[in-house]
């Protein structure tokens, strides 16, 4: 029985009972709505989220308050970056690719030098940068179109590639599956879990804790890049600020996936649940008809009522 | 009379049973002292009388009346102050506002009266006066202050909370002499008054000197309890670790000075920085060194400064025959340098983690590792850990499930699957119970004897006399004396550590 | 006794000693420099009357900081401050016109609003300190939920707040303009709630919790009580927009809560907690301010301005935090 309980309070298992729940939910309410079909579309939305996640994830993971607001910004910029590089041609895809990467290592560098080597707190240093990076493109959409999105890119996001299933999910199953092996399997994945634990005994132990923390926040820059180059093909076009949301969605997502804002604890295979979850929870309150204050409402407090399941502080008196 | 009487006390956090069976009566002015290995319970004991732990089971007495108390403000109320082990104050508080931080005078309902706060606290300060030592105030910071001086605040806390009933968990850990012989002194003036007062230490020689009684516990389970008149050292400990108990090897005769035949290992020369000036000193391969005096004389800066983790302004550190200054503790282990804290929380454990991972981190850096496969690790951890006698029951257990001897066991152990040629050691055994403390030293022995040169700091005199074939004591950051063969006396010791003053 | 010469840290410098005294000294200076700097500019936007515009419009960002400051003193954080300013001036503008916008309208819309300030941050210490949930997202979750409720009192931007209102706020008094008067109250204010024990307790929960919650101190209470000042203070900032914009919008705070946490930085505050003052974060609010301006004086090209902006506010963020730790180290 205790054992029962045990599995019950495990993150990712309370994270994938309140998704069949949901999705049972959002059946009831609007009859097709746990549909093959719709469940894919949930699930290339959830895939958008999850990409940016993963990058909040290893810099949450990292401990010290480790925590990145800009991901909106370098998803906004990376699909303006993209729109402009590809202009509609497939055989932009790949420098735009790269180019996109080279921006969001660029501006992951910029936090993880003002974190290290000035000691600035994660959430100050990455709240100016958003700062800085919405500033960009406000200069950068008046000087040029917004370009617009490959159709092999368009194609991979939204059409099926194997299985029936579209190529951005499968990327995304990829990527689960190699941060799973990357924090589980490698030094790399052993000394972030050693910095987010104990950073200065990870010090002591030889871990180079600066550096560590540089590459966490050029990881989240460039998931954040690959996020926004998909968000791209998924639109076709960029819009102004289309990657803010993502911003406090993608931590909420790590919270609701069982790592834990202190750093050290945690994993992203919940948060990939936790992805899926906030996106099932979102669209159900679009299917439903209550107006938009009802909804932001509803919203708001289903979150606060998740997070009673997740991650809660642990009680003073223990 | 019977101050405080606790039965049948029990907590258990998930399946770890912290506490089993705790039984204690304190009478009105007397000193009892609860005495234990570590993790077998006495702070877990000590922090379900103040509150700050919810026991499972059992009764609770004050003045033989039955209470229940429900948190840290309600053991307050009750009656019972605490000096924490860990320490309560607020680092950007002055010492005035965390002598009476739990109750801040107030006026008209609503704002702090400064005049009576100030007054309140200058009555605790004044009874360490003497003692504080440099930049120690009232209104001095508690973040800038050394950590002996803010074991003091911590002291003057309790003592402010004017309880009848009176905690101390261990508060002499960072005290000089002076300081423990001055706290001595009001912990006698406040038996006169009759009040009880729970006092633990791992130093004989303070409980002999303040302490009435001992009850003693072991596994979680209150043993006995003894008057200390009518006992001795050897008995208590044979009581603390159960069967046989033989003495601890640090008891044991000391090792010879060895011949510096096979050349140094690690050669200081001159070398000054932030804490310790003008050091110099030669490790013969196979020998111990020990640092003496004092603490915070500059033993624990020198042996982190040649880590790679503190400043050198000047001089120079040979490892072998060629030069190395280390820029960080990555770099010094890379050159074979290893160093173990006492302080395990802040710089050893990397809480919350699998015990593999706590072993790994080294092995990793030497060995330039990409990839961590947990089979191959496995050949190289187990040994590591077996050869301290390390009780776990799998690799992948968090090192916290642990107690706080068996994880000191594990950072060592993490030194031991690549062999570095210089071990420093910085006060390993800072509460960690007898056992673990024997099988320390006699690894200790054993590396020596395979040819590392070793570097022993411990605020413990009698491993210094124990283990070490010299020792250098220190005093305001230099050396005073070097003790070496039939020298190396406690007297020698404690005179050396005294003679600057 | 042997006489301990070595100390860990070298004897505090006379600029430390400064800094640990006055710790928005910094934000001072700034202040300072950038006046001179929209001075140079334009010699006009120092006059009284530019001013007094800019305390104006940036009075609510001030109250903003302050609100945001008490919640982080204790090492906590509010992301829902400008959902709560909103909504408190949407709930006051349409309360105001309904009641007809008489003077007795008027206040009785005012306490209510500061009621429901008070409700707000009611709810945010109840969850974060009670059901001890993670300050960050539990304070987002709210904001969510806030801004929900202004949008259900006032689905769209444009109900006009009654003229006596806005042209109080804006006018002046005994020809003194209404803002400086509440400056001062402000500041009187502030000076109040310095002394009171809640603010030395917010700190030593923020310094250390659970040594505080040992030491016998009533922490979850503490907490609440810091969100209610900061919900206390969102409710004040929200009738300093009302009067500044003289309009209801369920989404005019939603951009000023980064604001809030940048000013309290910028003011030397530790993001941790523990350590910081108000002084400071009413210093950073007007940085931002000036910062804005300066950049617009400098004849920025209009669209560098946000990027020029966001940059300055970086580079000075950074300086507050470095700022801070010097006085802290």
């Amino acid at each position: 029985m205790s054992r029962i309980l045990f599995f019950m309070r495990q993150p990712l298992v309370v994270a994938f009972v309140l998704i069949a729940l949901l999705l049972y939910l959002g059946q009831t309410l609007s009859p097709g709505f746990a549909s093959g079909g719709q469940v894919l579309r949930l699930l290339i939305v959830a895939s958008l989220l999850g990409i940016v996640a993963a990058g909040q994830n290893v810099v949450i993971l990292g401990g010290r308050e480790g925590i990145d607001l800009s991901v909106g910004g370098v998803v906004s910029l990376s699909a303006i970056i993209a729109g402009n590089v590809m202009n509609g041609a497939d055989s932009g895809i790949v420098p735009a690719i790269l180019a996109c990467l080279a921006a969001g290592a660029f501006f992951g560098l910029l936090n993880g030098l003002g974190v290290t080597l000035l000691r600035i707190p994660p959430l100050v240093m990455t709240l100016g940068m958003l700062g800085v990076l919405q500033g960009l493109l406000v200069v950068i959409r008046m000087g040029i179109p917004s370009g617009r999105a490959a159709p092999g890119l368009s194609g991979f996001v939204t059409q099926p590639l194997a299985a029936g299933i579209p190529g951005i999910i499968w990327l995304w199953i990829m990527i689960g599956v190699l941060m799973a092996f990357m924090l589980h399997r490698t030094v790399f994945g052993h000394r972030i879990y050693a910095i987010g634990s104990n950073e200065h005994a990870a010090y002591m132990a030889g871990v180079p804790v600066r550096l560590m923390r540089i590459a966490l926040f050029m990881t989240s820059g460039m998931f954040a890049a690959i996020a926004g180059l998909c968000l791209l093909g998924y639109a076709g076009s960029s819009f102004a600020n289309v990657g803010e949301q993502y911003t406090l969605a993608s931590i909420i997502a790590v919270v609701f996936g069982g790592t834990s804002l202190a750093g050290g604890k945690g994993g992203y295979t919940g948060t990939m649940a936790g992805a899926i979850l906030l996106v099932i929870l979102q669209s159900i309150l679009t299917t439903v008809n209550i107006d938009e204050s009802g909804r932001q409402m509803v919203f708001g407090a289903t979150l606060l009522l998740l997070m009673m399941f997740y991650g809660r502080g642990r009680a003073m008196r223990a | 009379m019977s101050k405080l009487k606790l039965s049948g006390v029990s907590k258990a956090y998930g399946a770890t049973l912290a506490l089993r069976r705790g039984d204690l009566e304190v009478l009105a002015g007397e000193v009892h002292v609860l005495m234990g290995s570590n993790g077998s319970g006495k702070s877990t004991l000590c922090k379900i009388i103040a509150g700050s732990v919810r026991p499972d089971a059992g009764r609770i007495l004050i003045d033989n009346r039955p209470v229940t108390i429900t948190g840290p403000r309600s053991a307050r109320a009750q009656g019972i102050g605490i000096f924490y082990q860990e320490l309560s104050l607020a680092a950007h508080r002055s010492v005035e506002e965390n002598i009476c931080l739990a109750a801040l005078p107030i006026k008209s309902h609503l704002f702090v009266d400064r005049a009576l706060l100030k007054q309140r606290a200058a009555r605790y300060i004044r009874l360490f006066e003497e003692v504080a030592g440099e930049g120690f105030s009232a209104d001095a910071l508690v973040g800038n202050l050394r950590p002996d001086q803010r074991q003091l605040v911590e002291i003057m806390k309790a003592l402010a909370s004017e309880a009848p009933i009176l905690i101390f968990d261990e508060p002499t850990s960072a005290l000089d002499r002076a300081q423990v012989d001055c706290f001595f002194e009001v912990l006698r003036d406040l038996t006169w008054q009759d009040r009880g007062i729970i006092f633990i230490s791992h130093r004989m020689d303070e409980i002999k000197a303040i302490g009435d009684r001992v009850t003693i516990i072991r596994d979680g389970e209150t043993i006995t309890t003894l008057n200390l008149a009518e006992t001795d050292a050897a008995s208590v400990i044979r009581l603390m670790v159960g069967g046989s108990g033989d003495m601890p090897a640090s008891q044991s005769s000391a090792p010879a000075i060895v011949e510096g035949k096979d050349g140094a290992a690690i050669t200081v020369r001159n070398l000054s920085g932030r804490g310790f000036r003008n050091v110099s000193f030669e490790v013969a391969k196979g020998e111990i060194l020990g640092f003496g005096g004092l603490h915070g004389q500059g033993q624990s800066a020198l042996l982190r400064a040649i880590f790679g983790a503190g400043s050198i302004s000047s001089g120079d550190v040979l490892i072998g025959d060629s030069r190395f200054d280390a820029s960080s503790p990555r770099d010094a282990i890379r050159r074979g340098c290893a160093y173990v804290s006492g302080d395990r929380g802040r710089e050893g454990v990397i809480s919350g983690r699998p015990i593999i991972e706590n072993v790994t981190p080294i092995h990793y850096l030497r060995d330039r590792l990409m990839i961590a496969r947990p089979s191959k690790l496995r050949d190289k951890v187990v040994p590591a850990l077996q050869s301290m006698h390390t009780k776990f029951q799998s690799l992948f257990d968090p090192i916290n499930s642990l107690s706080g001897g068996n994880q000191q066991k594990v950072i060592i152990a993490r030194w031991l699957v690549d062999r570095p040629d210089v071990l420093l050691l910085d006060d390993p055994t800072k509460g960690i119970d007898l056992s673990a403390k024997a099988d320390l030293f006699a690894l200790i022995r054993q590396l020596a004897a395979e040819g590392l040169g070793i570097l022993l700091y411990s605020s413990e005199d009698a491993e210094l006399l124990g283990n070490a074939n010299r020792i250098l004591v220190f005093n305001g950051g230099s050396v005073s004396r070097e003790l070496t063969g039939a020298d190396r006396t406690r007297y020698n010791l404690y005179q050396a550590a005294y003679e600057a003053a | 006794m042997a006489e301990i010469t070595i100390t860990p840290r070298t004897r505090a410098g006379g600029m430390r000693k400064l800094l640990e005294r006055y710790p928005f000294l910094p934000a001072l200076v700034i202040v300072v420099a950038l006046l001179l700097l929209n001075g140079f500019f334009s010699p006009n936007s120092l006059s009284y009357r530019s001013l007094t515009g800019l305390l104006s419009t940036y009075m609510a960002l001030v109250l903003l900081a302050i609100a945001q400051t008490y919640v982080i003193y204790a090492g906590d954080i509010d992301l829902s401050a400008g959902a709560i300013l909103s909504l408190v001036n949407v709930a006051i503008v349409v309360l105001m016109e309904r009641w007809g916008g008489g003077a007795g309208a008027v206040l009785l819309a005012l306490a209510l609003g500061l009621l429901l300030g008070l409700a707000c941050g009611l709810l945010n210490g109840i969850v974060v300190a009670a059901l001890r949930l993670q300050a960050i997202v539990a304070t987002f979750a709210t904001s969510i939920f806030f801004t929900g409720f202004a949008l259900y009192i006032l689905p769209v931007a444009g109900t006009p707040a009654p003229a006596l209102f806005w042209r109080t706020y804006g006018g002046r008094l005994l020809g003194v303009p209404f803002v400086f008067y509440i400056l001062a109250g402000l500041v009187v204010l502030l000076l109040v709630l310095s002394r009171t024990r809640l603010v030395t307790q917010l700190l030593a929960v923020g310094d250390d919790q659970q040594a505080a919650f040992q030491s016998g101190l009533p922490v979850v209470p503490i907490r609440i009580k810091g969100y209610l000042l900061s919900g206390l203070f969102s409710a004040l900032a929200a009738f300093c927009i009302t009067g500044d914009t003289a309009s209801g919008d369920p989404l005019v705070g939603g951009k000023m809560t980064l604001y809030s946490v940048a000013a309290v930085v910028l003011g030397g505050s530790a993001l941790s907690g523990g350590w910081g003052t108000v002084v400071g974060s009413l210093l950073g609010a007007l940085t931002i301010g000036l910062i804005n301006s300066v950049v617009f004086f400098m004849g920025t090209p209009s669209e560098w301005q946000n990027f020029v902006q966001g940059l300055a506010i970086l580079v000075v963020l950074m300086a507050g935090v470095l700022a801070g730790r010097r006085a802290r180290a």
